[in-house]
């Protein structure tokens, strides 16, 4: 059973994957991941497209991908219960407890704001690793490497500021 | 009142798979697979795991920017020859400036915190990670937020550039341009020295 596979193969796979879904064989259409989460939120406190022009938007994009993450959960339920065997119920990550701290307040709360932003940022920029990062520069579009080159940089210069480095070293 | 709730919901779950049916972007199942393999292909890489993003971010894990830069590398190549065959198209994103730069920042720096992407996340809350359940949540209350004040977030996201490529962009090289692209990009991939940061609670469960 596979429980690990290498960067590379992964890699290739992944390309493989992108190819057969932009392919006319496939979706004829990127791979997107950051337009459902709007979308659903739609969805789930009810708010209505006529009032709110954004729904309206991504009605079509979001409907794929929101069918896209329901494969992705369902899969990753699947494997992680049959497969990598690594479903269990954690808190806070290890190396949060080793680069930040062992409070679990701090680490639920960073991620509540983490993941509202995430979103907040992924949608100013119409786009996440998914559809601007493995999508857009594959296609050499200019909008995604200007993404990616400001993601980098906000990434690593964020890693550095908010984690200590190795206290236990 | 919540029943009412829950009826209404359930209608539009069913618009969104109609919509899909409708739209000719490949059946429902087929992109309910795509999401399987795509998800599985993190999960067996484990490059959603926090101890690989937030470790990027921390440059003491590097399993992140090899397989992106290897899979966006291949891809750009072989996406050049597909469209050429009439395989595929182009669907590239506009350039707007301010909301590529003012969301990139916002992107990068919640990613380092969070150890997500929209992508990963949700693999995450499939394992059991209650830390990222949590942080589902913000992330949907942030869609709803920008999608309410989507009239003011706009405000900042242009001026717009327009949907330019590298390879459109030098129109009589863009083969060469293609390939110079993804073979830059494979080969930062491969230099790009391997790093790994071991989530310890993970010892036991792999073998």
């Amino acid at each position: 059973m596979i429980k690990k596979m290498p960067w590379w193969l992964g890699g290739i796979l992944m390309a493989l994957l992108l190819l057969f879904t932009f392919s006319i064989f496939g979706a004829d259409r990127p791979i997107g991941a950051s337009t459902y989460v709007p979308y659903f939120a739609g969805i789930i406190f009810d708010l209505d497209p006529q009032k709110y022009t954004y729904l309206q938007k991504i009605e079509a994009p979001g409907a794929w991908e929101g069918v896209l993450l329901l494969g992705v959960l369902t899969g990753a339920f699947l494997n992680a219960i049959f497969v990598t065997k690594t479903f269990r119920f954690t808190i806070v990550p290890d190396a949060w407890k080793r680069y930040k701290n062992n409070s679990i307040l701090s680490r639920l709360f960073w991620s509540f704001v983490g993941g509202f932003f995430l979103i907040i940022g992924a949608r100013l920029a119409g786009g996440c690793t998914s559809g601007h990062f493995l999508s857009g520069m594959a296609q050499t579009a200019v909008s995604s490497i200007i993404f990616g080159a400001v993601v980098l940089v906000s990434l690593i210069v964020t890693g550095k500021r908010f984690y200590k480095g190795d206290a236990n070293e | 009142m919540n029943e009412m709730m829950f009826q209404k919901m359930l209608e539009r779950m069913e618009g969104m798979f109609h919509t899909v049916q409708e739209e000719g972007h490949g059946a429902v199942a087929l992109v309910f697979i795509i999401g399987m393999v795509f998800g599985s292909l993190i999960q067996y890489t484990k490059v959603h795991k926090f101890e690989k993003i937030a470790g990027f971010a921390m440059l003491k894990d590097t399993v992140v920017p090899k397989m992106l830069f290897l899979a966006i590398g291949l891809a750009s190549i072989g996406l050049f020859f597909m469209i050429q065959m009439g395989w595929a198209s182009y669907h590239v994103k506009p350039i707007m400036l301010g909301g590529l730069i003012l969301g990139g920042a916002i992107f990068g720096a919640s990613m380092a915190i969070f150890g997500k992407c929209p992508g990963t996340g949700p693999i995450s809350v499939a394992e059991g990670r209650i830390d990222i359940m949590v942080g589902a949540i913000g992330g949907i209350l942030g869609g709803a937020f920008f999608t309410i004040f989507y009239d003011y977030f706009h405000i900042f996201m242009g001026p717009d550039f327009g949907k330019i490529s590298l390879s459109g962009y030098f129109e009589d090289t863009e083969g060469t341009v293609a390939l110079i692209f993804g073979l830059i990009l494979v080969a930062i991939s491969i230099a790009i020295p391997l790093k790994e940061e071991i989530d310890k609670d993970d010892v036991g469960y792999q073998s």
